[in-house]
């Protein structure tokens, strides 16, 4: 084997083993746990907010007793058609009468919010809504239409409509770039989970002293990179960690539901009918490349930023800014998920640190296979020239070797500097 | 001319303005063993670390184990830094079997090694335990062995005895020949005289920058003259008049300091006086009266000529 690769990996196998060998490593793997249990309670008391705010909410219709039962079906008729957010609220109502109260007082009751309130004859109804132009008044005046023109046009043979799903011809335009974007964002969560880790990792080296050791014994590109393989190894495992208890999860949850259910629930069927343009398996694959891209290219800034720093205080102080680059990198390529084909997209898929990121969304809604390697390609040789001016850095400034850069050399002596001053001085007249 | 081991020539180091190593040249045969003295300060370490490329020098270029960069024969080397530093948290037959593998070694090797050096110096009981609850010097034995353990042709070592007790001292010593005779090219630095005069075939001394001797121990003792302690049996003035200028009494016994080539003379002398001889010794001067000597010098040139005041006179 390369005497380079070889000492890459003895280093990345004391990394790996150093932070995996711990017990707070436990606790590191356990975090999305922490996460998703936070995600669940705050998710769940959202939703009783908005169902419970929702089930309060009403309009209500008066109207001659007669009517009521033409009401109620046209309301039913409706509202099949209508979607989600686009279906109106509860629909209450209420035979007129002489003890009927006044629809003000019904639009004030207390216990509910009533969003409009409709009373007297249906072909002049009078429409009281809380909110001018709301849809839930136009609605109510839909309603009485719906109700006069059954009436006018007497019975008529029901429709018998025949749906047919379209079952192939491809996934929608959102849909792919909602894949994309969840692409992004999950090798974005693991990045911002796993790399920064990197910066802090250059630390212990400095503190305990064995940096002179393996300065001495390795290039310094190989301690860089070693560093960065045992992190992504570190990273990798917590990945099929995860992936081993969802895939696992999935089996026993599928053994304990009913198939016949989940077929006339027809979700599985639907879900799958959503594809990435490039296909699922192709999708998977070059994601996963990326997300290792991401984590060498981030990561390598880290670990070359995290280097300089010599104390805990000054690694804390610059996690912060790197976190803002990450959700900067993070919003540029979420953006250009969301604009396949455009400048910021290809922006985001060019710019070395958005790219591996901007090129998973990519592969969502284009199918075309053979610019991944490119990209891959592109980001490897970024990897390799930020590992390259990391070492420099920490060469001319940690190890104070100071003439890494020629210039930086030329000016340091005071006794150049001193004969060069004498020179010009003895020869005013050269320039 | 035997080859050498290491060949540094013109080491120049500036931090900021100032001057840490000038100039200095290091020339070690191949299978000696080399010790580099010098006050604190001097300019030892640095130079080591120029002779190793873990730093860049300035001026000057630094060839081992015939003409290669230190870069290029770095499995062939053994370091111990002055900064002693090993992972806490790993076990000492770990730790020299990383420090191998990183030379090369293979770990099964390594741990092998480890567990012979180990005992051959006292410390099988610690083979397993973990660097952290090593005491400093135990832990400094450990990290020596992993410099050696892949057979290295060169074995640098920056101040290995500071921190050991006087059994350790002495293990030490006996590690370091056994090396040389194994074929390895010993370099060490130290300002501990007795073990440099005890190990070195050859030793620079390095002062204020500047390396300001060369040569053998022997060499080094040359420089000053024969130390001469003489108690005569029949005191009285006239002794005073047999002795060189500058002799001084202490109690009953002058001492003083003569040319190898007036020995003979100074005995006829006292024969003839008829003063007799009480006591006698001559002696030549240990190595640390040479190091003392050298390095007055050198701080004596410098107060009288400060540095700062050339540069300053240059750049004028
Ligand atoms: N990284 C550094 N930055 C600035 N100055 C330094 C650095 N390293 C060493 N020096 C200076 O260079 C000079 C020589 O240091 P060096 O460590 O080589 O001395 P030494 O001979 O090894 O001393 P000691 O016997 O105390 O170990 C010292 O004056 C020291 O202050
Ligand atoms: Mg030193």
């Amino acid at each position: 084997m390369n005497a380079f690769l070889k000492n890459m990996l003895v280093i990345a196998r004391r990394d790996f083993l150093a932070i995996v060998a711990t017990p707070t490593f436990l606790l590191f793997l356990l975090a999305p746990l922490f996460m998703v249990g936070m995600g669940a309670v705050g998710g769940l008391g959202a939703s009783q907010l908005a169902d419970s705010a929702r089930g309060k909410g009403r309009i209500v219709a008066i109207v001659d007793p007669a009517d009521v039962e033409a009401l109620r079906q046209a309301d039913a008729r409706l509202r099949g058609a209508l979607s989600g957010g686009e279906r109106p609220v509860m629909l209450d109502v209420r035979a007129a009468g002489p003890d009927a109260p006044d629809p003000l007082v019904i639009a004030r009751e207390k216990g509910s919010d009533t969003y409009a309130v409709l009373s007297g004859p249906l072909e002049s109804p009078r429409i009281i809504e809380r909110n001018e132009g709301s849809s839930s008044g136009r609605y109510l005046a839909l309603l009485a239409a719906d109700v006069l023109r059954d009436r006018a046009a007497g019975p008529v043979a029901p429709v018998e409509p025949r749906f047919e799903a379209i079952t192939s011809g491809g996934t929608s335009i959102a849909a792919q770039q909602s894949l994309g974007f969840g692409a992004v964002f999950a090798i974005f969560l693991m990045t911002l989970l796993l790399a920064g880790q990197t910066v802090s990792s250059m630390a212990e080296e400095k503190g305990n002293k064995v940096i002179e050791i393996l300065a001495a014994a390795v290039p310094l590109e190989s301690v860089f990179l070693g560093k960065l393989l045992g992190m992504l190894g570190v990273a990798i495992l917590f990945i099929a960690f995860w992936s081993v208890i969802a895939v696992g999860g999935g089996f026993v949850a599928a053994t304990q539901i009913d198939p016949a259910a989940i077929a006339a629930a027809g979700k599985p069927a639907a879900a799958l009918a959503v594809a990435p343009a490039s296909g699922w398996g192709f999708f998977f694959g070059i994601s996963i490349c990326y997300f290792v891209m991401a984590f060498l290219l981030l990561g390598a800034v880290f670990l070359g930023i995290g280097a300089q720093a010599s104390t805990v205080r000054e690694i804390q102080m610059l996690s912060l800014p790197i976190t803002i680059f990450q959700v900067g990198m993070f919003s540029l390529s979420a953006a250009a998920a969301s604009a396949p084909g455009s400048d910021l997209a290809r922006f985001a898929q060019i710019f070395p640190f958005s790219s591996p990121f901007a090129m998973a969304a990519r592969a969502a809604t284009d199918g075309a296979h053979g610019i991944h390697p490119l990209a891959l390609g592109w980001q490897a040789i970024w990897v390799a020239a930020v590992v390259y001016l990391s070492v420099r850095l920490f060469r001319a400034g940690v190890l104070s070797s100071g003439s890494g850069w020629k210039f930086w050399k030329k000016a340091r002596p005071v006794a150049a500097a001193a004969a060069a001053a004498s020179a010009a001085a003895e020869s005013p007249s050269t320039h | 001319m035997t080859e050498l081991a290491v060949e540094a020539t013109g080491l120049t180091k500036y931090f900021e303005a100032f001057q840490a190593v000038d100039h200095v040249t290091l020339k070690v045969p191949a299978g000696s063993i080399y010790g580099v003295l010098g006050p604190n300060g001097a300019g030892k370490t640095t130079s080591l670390r120029m002779t190793l490329g873990i730093i860049d020098p300035d001026e000057g270029t630094s060839r081992l184990l015939g003409g290669h960069k230190p870069q290029a024969v770095r499995h062939r080397i053994g370091y111990l830094p002055e900064e002693r530093g090993l992972y806490p948290g790993m076990k000492a037959r770990e730790a020299i079997a990383f420090m191998g593998a990183l030379r090369g070694l293979d770990w099964s090797e390594g741990r092998r090694r480890a567990a012979t050096f180990m005992t051959e110096l006292g410390l099988e009981r610690v083979i397993d335990e973990k660097i952290r609850k090593m005491s400093k010097g135990m832990a400094q034995m450990v990290q020596l062995i992993g410099s050696i353990v892949h057979a290295p042709d060169l074995i640098v070592l920056d101040e290995p005895f500071s921190g050991l007790d006087p059994v350790n001292q002495e293990r030490l010593e006996m590690l370091v020949r056994r090396e040389r005779d194994r074929g390895a090219t010993i370099l060490f630095s130290t300002h501990v005289m007795a073990h440099a005069e005890r190990l070195c075939d050859r030793l620079a001394i390095i002062a204020r920058s500047q390396r300001r001797f060369e040569g053998t121990v022997d060499e080094a003792r040359a420089l000053l003259p024969m130390q001469v302690r003489y108690t005569p049996r029949e005191q009285g003035e006239a002794v005073a008049a047999l002795l060189p200028a500058g002799a001084e009494h202490k109690g009953e016994a002058w001492h003083f300091a003569i040319e190898e080539n007036d020995v003979e003379p100074l005995l006829a002398r006292i024969t003839a006086s008829g003063h007799g001889v009480a006591g006698l010794s001559i002696a030549r001067p240990a190595l640390h009266d040479a190091f003392v000597h050298i390095v007055r010098q050198v701080d004596a040139g410098f107060d009288a000529t400060p540095q700062a005041d050339a540069v300053e006179e240059a750049a004028a």
